[in-house]
């Protein structure tokens, strides 16, 4: 522990270091408290612009990792259009990005172009003022009108929902045929049960449930209430208080979901996405609660079969509103505290072009709101179907309150598990009543 | 002022050859009065440790009365609204509470139990016993996150070790969910005491150590035998080191945020939410001031339960 | 009968602390699939590629780098403060030395819950998020505490006669501390470097709070996120941990006197 004469004078500059740290901090703490002036984002004037000369270096915040290699290849032919120009990525897992993008964003240190899930987080960070809208820029005229809707806030353009997901079970075609499905959506829910039952027959796991992993086992609600609820704002009107999780159409929902676990693997409460991917991918698992997100996965994972998705319908024939639900998210943004604006604005251009959304959405395999696209890409073929079908906008990120939301998701976990419906309910809804006070 | 402190000091150092060397009256004026250089000494550390830590922890207070979501410039003081929401009209946190509690006491219980008898059965010196002391405090040393992984891995009830192994030596009654059941806190404790036994028996080695040796030959020439030996001489001599690891464990249980995010994630689901991951969450859904107040009952509840657990402690001692 | 009992003891006790470390050295090695058929067995073909796709992908070898220069410094810094403090409260006569005492260890009772939020709004104002320094700086005043209690505790019971002699002598307080104390407190300076080292290294919740920029995580954090990154791929998952462990593992194969001597000094003291 005898320190060299080098660790002291480390020791004395360090300590010097900190002292004068200190001073300003002893400054900023004596005038500190909630709410004054912020040292960061708030502050900070659109001194840049998105029009000036493209160049330099600027970070795209975003969450996807399993699409770095498209992104680099994609970057690679930017910054060689761009002479002098970098992009890095900053990727962070999609819960993390969730929790902390904002604060990271609006420092500007990271993100001039950046990313945003469709519902709470989108409608957090336009409140926060850190998207530079898009009106009256050529660029909006790439994407289809409808599918940029959710990045619109207040009449403006604020970013481009850039990836259109299918948030339905991800299943194995061949297996669904064997049982008697050729791909298009069930009937009703006795013809929907009646497939579970098939492919149980078939000696695999008919749904498999991955409780262990929320991202993936949520995606089940949407299609479990796209028919069931009363309105398409359903979730917008829980939280609000209009409905409430005790009402019929929601207590129906669980009693549904108590009859679908009968077709989960066993523990399915537990079972970790991963393992989901291998059971899908070994061809041990007929359907897996997720999205269209996972296709690429799978196929890593070695499945050779077609993949489709596949959506639950909960009524019957007559009362069927939509057969699947889509999501459009990945919403693209410049941000406004960022120091590049220009180059951020160039970079977003690029990505919207037909041809450079055509590389990401065969190199990913995800369907994109980009016009004119051509997908080449086998499974981006075989969900294009689904393109035209009636399809509901995935209503959970309707949602504004991540504590309200985990209730009304909980509740469905608790039935899986085995709590009874009207119970699961109630303790959700007592919940949502605390936390809308 | 002459301090108790001094006293002490005196009287257990007296009777070296320095003490007798020097008068009495010499050394006593020199201890009060010091040069003023030694003032000097605290301060590179009290300025930032008042800046940096104790200032925000007083201003907690403040944020803790206001609704300030943390992006606003502008917020509202509520005064002790956030207070009675917490303790009337919140299910989260009282959820929190009681997985927090029930993980504590689990955690409590066995590993105090079994960093005991594995202390007993090592405290000798052997090759073999060393050896096994340095394997078993191994885990202390990685990373909660690391252990959190590792028994991921372990509890994953469709692909995991746990119900493989179970599946395998024919005990399918056994298996279970795990992280995904209605008793995840439980497995979540396992994972704590399987990383920080080890540690504990440490402390337990080091007080078995301080055991007079006269004191054990003496029972055993008395004819007691092993557990009388341990239930009348080794329990109670060891009272000071079973305060130590009960306390440390007590506090353990309360900073588990690490090995429950690893775990799970944030939000963690409600069976395996803990007051640290649910002030987290309220500070990641920008309710800063309630987070606020939240650490605050937070801090207080910690101080109530170590508070009980030293007065059961000294009232076992005194029983026992 | 009572051998048997304690040999079957530590023999399962041993099994279980083992295997899973076991499971984890192999399946680093190890494929996806091999993994989970045969997860006890040695790998069929040991696959190397994982450490060089964790280090260069995931870039963890930026993370790696990042925890040595904050542990390295929070530690260096921590330690050598709490020493000075703990000279002046073994020295300080009276109530003022006890008052020194308690101003540091009275922050053992706060939960770092309670101070982290101002502390981010502070650290936002003075620029410090998204840095090192930041780190290293809330490493320092958070862990003072506890480096002050055992370093402190140490130098107390110091025999006074120590300080007295070097004073007649004419030694000024820097020196008395530089040649005297210092060399004399060696064991527990080298306990409390030991125990923050750890603390300090497995850091995950300022990080987390504090840190956003990918460049700036440090391995707890990197590790956290790199769950979601690589969707637990279990065998790239297995060498982060491995690759994280690696210098504490080191350490304690070499140290391993000191590090069960400063973990439970923290435990004693913590």
């Amino acid at each position: 522990m005898n320190p060299t004469s080098g660790d002291n004078s480390l020791n004395r500059r360090q300590a010097l270091r900190l002292l004068g740290v200190a001073g300003a901090g002893a400054l900023a703490a004596a005038c500190a408290g909630p709410g004054s002036g912020s040292g960061s984002g708030q502050s900070t004037t659109a001194a840049a612009s998105t029009t000036g000369s493209v160049g330099g270096k600027i970070s795209f915040a975003h969450w996807r990792g399993e699409d770095r290699e498209v992104f680099d290849k994609i970057i690679k032919d930017f910054t060689a259009k761009h002479a002098g120009t970098s992009v890095r990525q900053d990727i962070s897992p999609s819960q993390d990005y969730q929790r902390m993008a904002l604060q990271q964003i609006k420092g500007g240190s990271s993100g001039d172009v950046f990313t945003a899930f469709r519902g709470a987080q989108f409608t957090d960070m336009s409140k926060a003022g850190i998207f530079v809208p898009f009106d009256g820029k050529p660029v909006v005229k790439n994407y289809k009108a409808d599918f940029i809707e959710p990045g619109q806030s207040d009449g403006k353009q604020l970013g481009f929902p850039y990836q259109l997901v299918f948030n339905m079970p991800l299943c194995n075609a061949d297996l669904l045929e064997k049982a008697g499905n050729d791909g298009s959506p069930p009937k009703d829910w006795d013809s929907y049960l009646g497939l579970l039952d098939k492919l149980k027959g078939l000696g695999v796991v008919a749904l498999l449930f991955p409780g262990g992993s929320p991202a993936d086992y949520n995606q089940l609600m949407h299609s479990m209430v796209m028919n069931n609820a009363p309105s398409d704002d359903m979730f917008t009107k829980i939280e609000s208080g209009e409905y409430k999780c005790t009402d019929d159409w929601f207590i129906t929902t669980l009693k549904q979901y108590q009859q679908l676990s009968a077709y989960f693997q066993p523990n399915a409460t537990g079972t970790s996405a991963e393992a989901g991917q291998q059971m899908l991918a070994t061809g041990k698992a007929a359907m897996m609660v997720t999205g269209s997100y996972y296709v690429t996965v799978v196929r890593k994972l070695g499945a050779k079969f077609p993949l489709n998705v596949l959506a639950p319908i909960t009524v019957s024939a007559d009362k069927v509103k939509y057969v699947g639900i889509h999501n459009t998210t990945f919403i693209l943004g410049v941000n406004s505290a960022g120091k590049n604006q220009a180059t951020a604005a160039a970079f977003v251009d690029y990505l919207s072009d037909p041809t450079v959304a055509g590389v990401y959405a065969n190199g990913t395999a995800q369907h994109v709101t980009v016009e004119n696209v051509d997908y080449t890409d086998p499974d981006l073929n075989a969900l294009s179907p689904w393109l035209k079908r009636k399809t509901l906008l995935a209503p959970l990120f309707q949602f504004q309150n991540l504590d309200i939301r985990g209730a009304v998701q909980n509740a469905a976990l608790e039935v899986v598990s085995g709590k009874s419906p009207e119970q699961a309910a109630e303790e959700a809804q007592r919940v949502v009543d605390q936390k809308r006070a | 002022m002459s301090s108790p402190a001094g006293t002490v000091r005196r009287s257990a150092t007296s009777g070296t050859a320095a003490d007798e060397r020097r008068p009495l009256r010499s050394r006593r004026r020199l201890s009060r009065r010091v040069h003023w250089s030694l003032y000097l000494f605290p301060l590179p550390l009290l300025v930032p440790y008042a800046v940096f830590f104790a200032i925000p922890a007083i201003q907690s207070f403040q944020y803790a009365v206001t609704d300030w979501d943390g992006l606003s410039p502008t917020f509202n003081y509520v005064g002790f609204d956030n207070f009675r929401r917490i303790f009337t009209a919140d299910d989260l946190f009282r959820n929190a509470l009681f997985n927090n509690l029930e993980f504590m006491l689990v955690v409590l219980v066995l590993q105090t139990a079994l960093s005991l008898v594995l202390a007993l059965l090592l405290a000798k010196q052997s090759r073999a016993g060393i050896a096994l002391r340095a394997l078993f405090f191994f885990p202390t040393i990685l990373s909660s996150v690391s252990v959190a992984f590792i028994w991921r891995f372990i509890y994953d009830p469709t692909i995991g070790l746990a119900n493989t192994l179970l599946g395998d030596v024919g005990l399918h009654g056994l298996q279970g969910p795990f992280l995904g059941g209605p008793n995840a806190i439980i497995f979540v404790g396992l994972a704590q005491v399987w990383a920080h036994t080890g540690q504990l028996m440490v402390v337990y080695i080091a007080g078995l150590h301080q055991i007079p040796q006269d004191v054990k030959e003496a029972a055993i020439v008395d004819g007691a035998n092993r557990w009388q030996r341990f239930r009348y001489i080794t329990w109670s001599l060891i009272a000071p080191a079973t305060a130590i690891v009960m306390a440390y464990t007590v506090l353990q249980s309360f900073r588990a945020f690490d090995l429950i995010l690893g775990l799970d994630q944030i939000p963690p689901r409600s069976t395996m939410d803990i007051l640290s991951t649910r002030i987290y969450t309220s500070f990641a859904g920008s309710e800063f001031g309630y987070a606020t107040a939240e650490s605050i009952v937070f801090m207080v509840i910690i101080a109530i339960v170590v508070w009980l657990q030293r007065r059961l402690v000294r009232m076992t001692q005194a029983g026992g | 009968m009572y051998q048997f009992a304690r040999r079957g003891i530590l023999l399962v006790y041993t099994v279980l602390i083992a295997v899973p470390l076991l499971i984890v050295i192999t399946g680093s090695i190890k494929t996806n699939q091999d993994l989970f058929s045969h997860p006890f067995s040695l790998p069929l073909a040991p696959v190397w590629s994982n450490y060089p796709t964790v280090l260069g992908g995931q870039n963890l070898a930026r993370a790696f780098l990042n925890s040595m220069i904050v542990t390295a410094v929070s530690v260096t810094v921590t330690v050598f403060l709490c020493s000075l403090v703990g000279y002046a409260v073994a020295r300080i006569p009276g109530w003022r030395g006890y008052l020194v005492y308690g101003i540091f260890v009275v922050g053992m009772a706060v939960p770092a819950q309670v101070s982290i939020v101002p502390q981010y709004v502070l650290f936002d104002r003075l620029g410090l998020l998204d840095s090192l320094t930041g780190l290293a700086l809330v490493n320092v005043v958070q862990t003072a505490p506890v480096g002050v209690f055992i370093i402190a505790g140490f130098m107390k019971t110091l025999p006074r006669e120590l300080y007295e002699s070097a004073d007649l002598d004419g030694s000024n307080h820097w020196r008395t501390y530089r040649s005297i104390v210092i060399p004399l407190s060696a064991p527990s300076l080298a306990a409390a470097a030991i125990f923050l080292s750890v603390m300090h290294w497995n850091e995950l919740m300022y990080p987390l709070y504090f840190i956003h920029d990918p460049d700036k995580r440090t391995l707890p954090l990197a590790l956290l996120n790199f769950r979601g990154e690589y969707f637990t791929d279990y065998p790239l998952l297995f060498t982060g941990i491995l690759i994280a462990s690696a210098p504490m593992v080191v350490a304690y194969v070499f140290l391993q006197r000191y590090f069960v001597a400063g973990m439970t000094a923290g435990a004693i003291k913590a």
